[in-house]
């Protein structure tokens, strides 16, 4: 397996799940339906988490293909322009959705629409959009079959020529973020920054529900979870920078991708926590009451992935190169 | 006129030698590594504080947090004896930095704000939650400042340095 099976498998996932989901928000408001609108705020998260990891791939899938007779550089361009462009509404799409879940969580399930609402709508349209125009252009470098081969470059109907002129091309994007050693120096000082942040944050949490510091109530803890999106946000925001910054310098580096696999885990370790009676068996615990086995497990999961994940991180340095391609 | 001659003594000895140029995982990127987990447990339980004293999660108890100044002084436990040894690997490059010694400086009083916190704020019993607010929010702020600038100047290190070692 290399690169281009990864990308082609990840590929599908953000383009048919921001569909669904999207699917499952608009039909939420016909029918007044807050599990369904819940699911699709839930499903726009995790979408903005696999179209990382599949734009990051997509990097070692070009690295794999670029040499065969018959691919465009133009066209890989043209493709990886067209993603950062709809992985930019992406994040935002997922980041709205958050604070979507944040408030009407506080309030009863059927809240009130709000302005996030009103911004999970207009950004996930958005995206759903350009994530078709990341698939097609994705599709025209390796099926001649459907595309239209490399005039498409220029040519192509209306839209799709408006569209591109708002995408960012790739060389451009990776110079701004490596032409002055001081904005290099920040993006990692911010990424520092975010992971204190998250770190205390979650740290505590999770040391709580372990039992230290027993007469805190767990509720009031997770009235910090704001920040510790904020320090995820600010490291999601800056470690992608520096990955389209330099982006053959992470692609092929064991400790990057183990990295990114353990902050999927991560993932699937917040799903199990909100989504089973985890949170529901620990969110009324006041002082001195020791939460259940399934909590400790998933708390306990949580404080080793984190720290892996910087592990993984304080090593990417040293593991560079060490993914073979034929480049 | 070049660095001081010592420098150059510390960085022949075989330990820094080893440190710095040993292709073992467990040479210097690993004492970076514990470097940065006890920034993760000072600064992130120091931020918690610093933020609730703030107002940030007024439902989480004050006194509770108490508990998390050991998890501080672990942290700072081990950053100053990683620190110490990433010095040991690389003392010219850290001790002829000016950069260094700023970073030094904030650590040494976001230390000195940590501990007034505990003192003044933490170690007081008879304080009620208002009280402790009222007292400690300065310091927080204070807390909150440094240890942003101690990250930074620590971050800076990597790019400011004008010999990575003694100069031949």
């Amino acid at each position: 397996m290399n690169f281009a099976h990864l990308h082609l498998l990840l590929n599908h996932f953000p383009i048919i799940g921001t569909m669904v989901g999207l699917g499952l928000f608009l039909i939420s408001l016909g029918g007044k339906n807050g599990d369904l609108r819940r699911a699709s705020l839930i499903i726009f998260p995790a979408m903005s988490l696999l179209a990382i990891l599949t734009f990051f791939s997509g990097t070692g899938a070009q690295g794999a293909i670029k040499k065969l007779p018959g691919v465009s550089e133009a066209l890989i361009e043209r493709h990886q322009g067209a993603a950062m462009l709809a992985l930019l509404f992406m994040e935002i799409t997922g980041a709205l959705s958050l604070v979507g879940l944040w408030k009407s969580q506080q309030k009863s399930p059927l809240a009130r629409w709000n302005w996030s609402l009103s911004a999970v709508l207009l950004f996930s349209m958005v995206t759903v959009g350009l994530m078709a125009r990341v698939g097609t252009t994705g599709g025209d470098i390796r099926h001649p079959e459907i595309g239209s081969g490399q005039e498409a470059v220029t040519e192509g109907t209306m839209m799709s020529k408006m569209v591109h002129a708002f995408e960012p091309s790739p060389a451009r994007v990776a110079e701004l973020m490596t032409a002055s050693k001081w904005w290099w120096a920040l993006m990692m000082d911010m990424h520092f920054v975010g992971l204190v942040l998250l770190i205390g944050t979650v740290g505590i949490l999770d040391l709580r529900m372990l039992g230290f510091a027993k007469q805190i109530p767990i509720g009031a803890l997770h009235r910090l979870l704001p920040w510790a999106m904020a320090g995820f946000g600010i490291n999601l925001v800056t470690g992608v920078m520096a990955f389209m910054g330099m982006d053959q310098y992470y692609a092929y580096d064991w400790a990057f991708w183990l990295k990114m696999l353990a902050i999927m885990l991560l993932g699937l370790n917040v799903a199990a926590f909100y989504l089973t009676d985890a949170f529901d068996s620990v969110e009324h615990l006041g002082p001195g009451e020791d939460a259940p086995p399934l909590a400790k497990f998933i708390a306990a999961t949580s404080l080793f992935l984190w720290f892996a994940v910087i592990t993984l991180g304080r090593y990417i340095q040293s593991f560079s190169d060490t993914i073979a391609v034929h480049k | 006129m070049g660095p001081p001659a010592f420098l150059q003594a510390i960085e022949n000895t075989g330990f820094s030698t080893w440190l710095r140029e040993s292709e073992s995982p467990f040479a210097f990127y690993f004492i970076l590594l514990f470097h940065t987990f006890g920034l993760a447990l000072l600064v992130g339980a120091n931020a918690v504080v610093d933020l609730r004293l703030l107002g940030v999660a007024r439902t989480i108890p004050l006194a509770p947090l108490k508990r998390l100044f050991r998890i501080m002084w672990i942290g700072f436990a081990m950053n100053a004896v990683t620190g110490i040894l990433l010095v040991f690997a690389y003392p010219t490059k850290a001790l002829t930095n000016p950069d260094f010694y700023v970073k030094l400086t904030l650590i040494g009083l976001a230390i000195w704000v940590m501990q007034k916190l505990s003192r003044q704020v933490f170690e007081n019993s008879g304080l009620s939650e208002a009280d402790m607010m009222a007292r400690g929010a300065t310091l927080a702020k204070f807390s909150i400042f440094l240890w942003f600038g101690a990250i930074t100047a620590g971050r800076l290190l990597a790019y400011t340095y004008k010999y990575l070692t003694f100069p031949s």
